[in-house]
């Protein structure tokens, strides 16, 4: 039956490159009959759930998309008598989408990760409310994810993965980045940008992006950029002075536990330090650090948080750090000198007795 | 004289003394009551006696064990004439229980001041990841700590811990022998600084420690406690703290790795080390030529002793 069917297809793709006339026509003849009710406003379903599905499909729903050369019945391909007595299987994308498919469809390991992720382990499971590639790409108005106006979009992409995840849509539309990319701040990162596209793993999953040990990382991608950060006035010395402090190692040693960027700053509601509702203002940073330390009070606020040793700005630390600095060299200088000068003397008193 | 005649005059004449007392206090008494009263002194007198050359020759018999060993000790180094013993048991333990904690620190510390040195990933790993290693560090801060309270102690409740304390007190002397050290080494003068039970490098040493232990258990006590700290002291506090941890903690090993090691270990006369921090002693020779002050002094104490016990 697959077989016959990508034989169709194929023969049909042949014939459209070849004789563009018959092609069209047949197109056309799948599409009148198909919208004989599906051409009608009002044509909906409503779903054991009460949900109201729409049904109405117009010649115009493909146009301007991707698969606008496409008919009903190329993705549809269950259908195969008009009217259908069945509901329409969910389309599967991989019937083209496939590595070496002679459609030309465009295909990459993307759609493999997909089945790793998290949502293609759901569907894997049998959830049904997991999402599958329509439910993010859209299903009819399909745009490239460079198009601007596609759910995928960097700036639109939030809102789609939102119609699922709402609270953390909510949190994320008013933090930093979220109001950055509604300004249509091309840098910033929207769902997609710290959690990936297909590979999205759940944040307990070590092959995360956001995995505890892995959030650093993820966010100096940006924050470690001079050239991102040096637009928008951000200091990128955060990434090193954290890498450097104990929060940092071990992390890097594989603590779980030890602070990553997100403890301190937020997941989703990542706010500057100035917003009295971000994590990191001044006001709430006993509370942020009473997640680790217990009875943390006002004291954590006071000194500068990410600090590095070897710059004036961290003040007393910073002479601390120098003295112990020219009190080691010093020192190892003069015991490397004695040490150097005790074997010279070994050395020529040697020589001498020979 | 034989040694048992000249044990039994003092006796007889003790016995004679002993029962002209009797005799007076008992001449009122009846002769039967007076007998009985005069026997059982006897034979108190007798066990008391008996004890006392028992003692005697128990310490002789240790005397003789140890003028044994030290015998068997001569023979084994016989190059090096006769053992002294330089440090006592109590500071051989508080050197040991010091260097195994230090050396637990080191190797639990250095990887998280260092994290990309290539080998720190497999030293954490060795512990089994780092909130092992962390629990690791802490024993070896406990063992520091109590190495610390020791020797505090030891400096004051000890006679010994005493006098090495003002012992390693830096003098002027120091000062002169590092200058006329310099210039030995320079091949300036021809002799070496004499030193006394101590000398500067090992005056160093001593106050590097101390220095070492005061840095390092006092900012490791903030970061230990840092919940405790942060109620009492600004978030900056602690931000020294951990450079000064940091830091001192460098210094230290620096100085253990490189200076420490050189004078004990790699130095040509100590290569590859000595067993002195096992059992405390020292070689007449080596007393000779690197504390010839104490080793006079040494000499000194003994011919006076010899002097006080045979005054001839």
């Amino acid at each position: 039956m697959k077989g016959t069917v990508l034989y169709a297809v194929i023969a049909a793709a042949l014939l459209g490159v070849c004789v563009p006339g018959p092609r069209e026509a047949e197109a056309r003849l799948s599409l009148e009959k198909c919208t004989l009710c599906h051409g009608k406003p009002e044509f909906r379903k409503i779903l054991v759930d009460g949900k109201i599905q729409e049904l109405f499909v117009t010649g115009d729903s493909l146009k301007g998309s991707v698969h606008e050369k496409k008919t009903c019945v190329d993705c549809h391909f269950d259908v195969s008598e008009i009217p259908h007595r069945e509901r329409p299987r969910r389309v599967n994308c991989t019937h083209c989408h496939y590595k070496g498919n002679a459609e030309g469809a465009p295909q990459s390991d993307g759609y493999l990760a997909y089945f790793e992720s998290v949502h293609g382990k759901a569907i894997a499971r049998g959830n049904a409310k997991a999402p599958l590639c329509q439910d993010c790409h859209g299903s009819h108005a399909i745009l490239k994810a460079k198009s601007q106006a596609s759910l995928v979009a960097q700036g639109k992409v939030a809102e789609t993965c939102g119609r699922c995840h709402i609270e953390i849509y909510a949190q994320y539309k008013t933090s930093v980045h979220g109001v950055a990319v509604a300004k249509g701040i091309k840098e910033a990162p929207s769902c997609t940008g710290c959690h990936g596209e297909h590979k999205i793993y759940s944040p307990k999953d070590p092959k995360s992006t956001v995995f505890a040990t892995h959030v650093a990382d993820q966010c100096s991608k940006c924050h470690a950029s001079v050239s991102i950060m040096g637009k928008f006035g951000i200091e990128t010395e955060q990434v090193a002075t954290y890498k450097e402090s104990f929060h940092g190692v071990a992390s890097q040693f594989g603590s779980r536990t030890v602070a990553n960027c997100a403890s301190c700053h937020g997941t989703h509601d990542i706010r500057p330090e100035a917003d009295p509702l971000s994590s990191v203002n001044p006001k709430n940073v006993p509370k942020t650090c009473g997640k680790c330390h217990p009875g943390a009070n006002a004291n954590v606020a006071v000194g500068k948080m990410h600090v590095d040793a070897k710059k004036k700005e961290a003040g007393i630390v910073y002479y601390v750090a120098s003295f112990f600095k020219y009190l080691t060299i010093g020192t190892m200088l003069a015991l490397i000198v004695h040490i150097v000068l005790d074997m010279y003397g070994r050395t020529k008193r040697l020589r001498g007795e020979k | 004289m034989s040694v048992d005649e000249k044990k039994e005059q003092p006796r007889e004449s003790l016995e004679r003394e002993i029962d002209a007392v009797v005799s007076a206090e008992t001449a009122g008494l009846e002769p039967e009551q007076a007998g009985e009263i005069r026997e059982k002194i006897r034979q108190r007198v007798r066990a008391e006696m008996e004890r006392e050359i028992r003692l005697k020759t128990a310490a002789d018999r240790r005397e003789e064990a140890r003028r044994i060993r030290e015998e068997r000790q001569k023979e084994k180094h016989a190059g090096e004439g006769r053992m002294f013993q330089r440090f006592n048991r109590n500071f051989r333990f508080q050197h040991m229980v010091m260097f195994s904690s230090v050396i637990l620190l080191i190797v639990t510390g250095m990887p998280i001041k260092f994290p990309n040195f290539i080998l720190s990933r497999f030293v954490i790993s060795l512990w089994g990841g780092i909130n092992n290693s962390t629990i690791v560090h802490r024993i070896g801060a406990l063992m520091l700590v109590y190495f610390m309270v020791h020797h505090l102690l030891y400096t004051i409740l000890s006679r010994d811990g005493r006098r090495d304390f003002v012992l390693l007190l830096p003098m002027p002397k120091d000062l002169r022998d590092a200058v006329q050290n310099i210039r030995y080494f320079l091949g300036k003068v021809k002799e070496k600084p004499r030193f006394g039970r101590f000398s500067y490098i090992e005056k160093f040493d001593y106050w590097a420690v101390y220095w070492g232990c005061i840095i390092m258990i006092g900012s490791g006590a903030f970061l230990w406690g840092e919940s405790i700290a942060l109620k009492y002291f600004p978030k900056f506090v602690l931000d020294i703290a951990h450079e000064m941890h940091s830091d001192e903690a460098l210094l230290a090993t620096l100085a253990i790795v490189i200076w420490h090691f050189y004078n004990v270990h790699f130095n040509p006369e100590r290569f590859p080390g000595t067993l002195m921090w096992w059992h405390g002693q020292i070689s007449e020779h080596e007393i000779k030529e690197e504390h010839p002050l104490e080793y006079e002094e040494l000499m000194a104490k003994q011919a006076k002793t010899a002097a006080e016990v045979n005054p001839q």
